[in-house]
């Protein structure tokens, strides 16, 4: 690191500038565009069939969509300097199994009240990391065992299903059926919501004083607060968005999965995490973009679907995912250390 | 603050001490609080029970205390602890325990060694290389299993474990002295070796540290080596408890350990903690879990606790820390003249008003 600073400054190391910046810019969707052409070129020699389809994207987008729901929310906690949240997984768990437990009062009463809790969990987490400066992997781990705690205690290790809590068959139908609708019989819900949610939190990130301000609380935590900006109030605005989307991914996972059941939502911390550190959010804060994130997402898609495709098993995908992860974050790294824009 | 008197001093100091050593405290309340009302606690069976449980998860805090105190994070302990337990019994068909044990326990020093290099030389986050070799790991052990948890059931397979079981003295097997030995080493090296002390250097402030002509990368590396090392040794105590490696054997183990780790005074900023305060909140937690169950609750009060317990402890960490952080250089006199000043404006806007 400290010897990184004089490289930065040498003029030999400018010449691979281009290269850095085609890296730091475009950055995930060249991967994109490499496992495209890489789809594409397997398809031509025939390892593998009905790649390119559009059937095959639609399927593809289709099965990220949650996680890119939980991700773009935890881009947020990312791009504030705090890492990640992970009390993710049981936030959708517990809005989930809240929701269908609530359905007896109906169907909006179920909606609300999941995102009430929703957002009790969001507001927790930004009081004891925004306000008190917890430090938010631990925070949230602990958050994450007392809400599993509570999803044990309260519903003691049972599973809930929609028909059976509902009072009415139309609520317990609407809950089903909600995240199953399709739009001209192939674009599902979840799928449309995580583009309008990356169109919006793309504006709310780049376009508006919040998301500004957050950039500056993010890169540089202690002049932002000289600078007048309540860092505090940021923060705590990322964590709530964070535990929000991930209300929506839990609906969406429990509506699916038609039953509200502890283990919803398992994985899904790491997984967001995962698409959004390829996709260009640093974990030092204020830098990348929800747009990078969407990438990240995909490309985790297209990787999967190309995986299962050539006939590799779940297991060996994780092993080339975990790989490219480390790899995509070191050359990211690096770049920006070349670039003299890092100096860790 | 504003009067330092010598009562005010003496008991700042006795303060300052309970809070250092509130681990051993703890682990007293609970251990007495057991003791008193959990029915059967005090048998040499469950004590016994609770030394067995706590000397695996000990040997991963090990690593892992050393990890935060370089100020860096490892993931990846709950997955090479049940890499290590899968390698230590799979391979035990081909070349015995005499091979495969010293491979499991290598595998985990690898794996370690992997960790460092990418966190000192590619300067990658250790959050993130860690995270991704929590997945390659998993894929790995799935992989290499086919899906499916070992067990052996040949009549040499649960020799090892019958040794490490034995009973030397009431409470202390083999299992156990092994962690005691382990810990006992760490805190010597890490309290008075002069490389130990570095450590906390290098967690403290790793440009000071590196300027103070430390070799940070080099510690970086070895302290990753030695979490992998540990865990490793962790994994194999687990799996030869029953002659079989389930995959998710160490699942558990990553919350337990950090959360353990934490709740012993282990900071997650670095440079502070210590290997000894680690085991006795491992031991703790195992006490409270062990009369937790012995009261008839169930597992999910455990969980429950847990995450009071660790969400005390942190919150409790860091409104110290913001009420340090908000009176620290305040100057209690200026304060009060501050406050005359403010009064005299009152007043001076109250005649202006009047």
């Amino acid at each position: 690191m400290e010897q990184a600073k004089y490289e930065a400054i040498k003029p030999g190391v400018l010449r691979h500038s281009v290269v850095n910046w085609v890296f730091v810019t475009i950055g995930v969707y060249l991967i994109a565009i490499v496992l495209l052409v890489l789809g594409i070129v397997l398809q031509l020699t025939g390892t593998i069939n009905n790649f390119l389809t559009a059937q095959n994207m639609l399927n593809i987008i289709d099965a990220v969509s949650m996680l890119g729901i939980v991700a773009v929310g935890m881009a947020f906690v990312t791009y504030s300097g705090h890492y990640a949240d992970l009390s993710v997984p049981t936030t959708m768990a517990l809005t989930g199994i809240v929701a269908v437990e609530m359905l007896k009062f109906g169907f909006v009463a179920a909606m609300l009240s999941a995102i009430v809790v929703g957002f009790v969990v969001g507001l927790i987490n930004a009081v004891a990391i925004g306000k008190f400066r917890a430090n938010p992997i631990i925070w949230t781990l602990a958050v994450n065992y007392m809400s599993m705690g509570v999803i044990r205690l309260v519903w003691v290790n049972k599973q809930i299903y929609p028909d059976m809590t509902a009072s009415t068959v139309r609520a317990s139908e609407m809950f089903d059926a909600i995240f199953r609708l399709r739009f001209f019989d192939k674009i599902a819900l979840p799928m449309v919501m995580m583009i309008i949610l990356v169109i919006v939190l793309q504006f709310v990130m780049r376009r508006t004083k919040f998301g500004v301000q957050l950039k500056m609380t993010g890169a540089a935590r202690t002049p932002a607060r000289f600078s007048g900006i309540n860092v505090e109030r940021m923060i705590a605005i990322a964590f709530i968005i964070c535990a929000l989307t991930a209300t929506i991914g839990g609906l969406a996972v429990t509506s699916l999965n038609r039953v509200g059941a502890w283990y919803n939502g398992k994985g899904y911390e790491f997984k967001a995490v995962t698409a959004v550190v390829i996709g260009g959010v640093t974990l030092a804060g204020g830098r990348g973009s929800i747009i990078g994130v969407l990438g990240g997402v995909l490309v985790i898609g297209i990787l999967n679907n190309i995986l299962t495709l050539l006939g590799v098993g779940t297991f060996s995908q994780d092993m080339i995912r975990g790989a490219i992860f480390i790899i995509v974050v070191f050359v990211n790294a690096r770049s920006l250390r070349k670039m003299g824009r890092d100096y860790e | 603050m504003s009067s330092k008197t010598s009562k005010g001093i003496r008991r700042e100091k006795t303060l300052v001490f309970i809070d250092k050593n509130r681990i051993f405290i703890l682990f007293g309340v609970v251990f007495l609080f057991m003791a008193i009302f959990a029915p059967r606690f005090m048998t040499t069976f469950n004590l016994t029970t609770i030394m067995r449980t706590t000397a695996m998860n000990a040997t991963a805090a090990i690593g892992f205390t050393m990890i935060l105190i370089i100020a860096q994070l490892d993931l990846s302990i709950g997955t090479i602890i049940t890499f290590a337990g899968v390698v230590g019994l799979g391979l035990k068909q081909y070349i015995g325990y005499g091979g495969s044990i010293p491979i499991a326990i290598l595998a985990g020093c690898l794996i370690g060694l992997i960790n460092g290099l990418l966190v000192a030389k590619a300067k990658i986050s250790s959050f993130i290389v860690t995270l991704g070799m929590l997945t390659i790991l998993q894929g790995a052990i799935y992989t290499i299993t086919r899906g499916n948890s070992i067990s052996l059931s040949s009549p040499d397979a649960f020799a090892v474990s019958d040794w490490l079981s034995k009973m030397l003295i009431p409470l202390i097997t083999p299992r156990v002295v092994i962690t005691l030995i382990l810990v006992a080493a760490f805190t010597v090296f890490l309290r008075f070796t002069r490389v130990g002390r570095n450590l906390y250097m290098v967690g403290g402030n790793r440009q000071t540290a590196w300027l103070a002509g430390i070799n940070t990368d080099l510690y970086t590396i070895v302290t990753f080596v030695i979490s992998g090392f540990t865990a490793a040794v962790g994994g194999v105590l687990f799996a030869m408890e029953g002659a079989a490696a389930t995959l998710n054997l160490g699942d558990t183990s990553l919350m337990y350990v950090i959360s353990a780790v934490i709740i012993g005074g282990t900071a997650m900023s670095g440079g502070k903690g210590g290997v000894l305060k680690s085991f006795f909140a491992i031991l703790s937690l195992d006490v409270l879990y062990n009369g937790i169950i012995l009261f008839g609750l169930g597992n999910e009060v455990k969980i429950f606790i847990a995450g009071v317990i660790l969400a005390t402890v942190v919150l409790y960490e860091a409104y110290t820390q913001y009420k340090h952080d908000k009176t620290v250089g305040q100057r209690s006199e200026l304060l009060k003249e501050v406050d005359q000043l403010k009064e005299k404006l009152r007043a001076s806007k109250q005649k202006i008003a009047g």
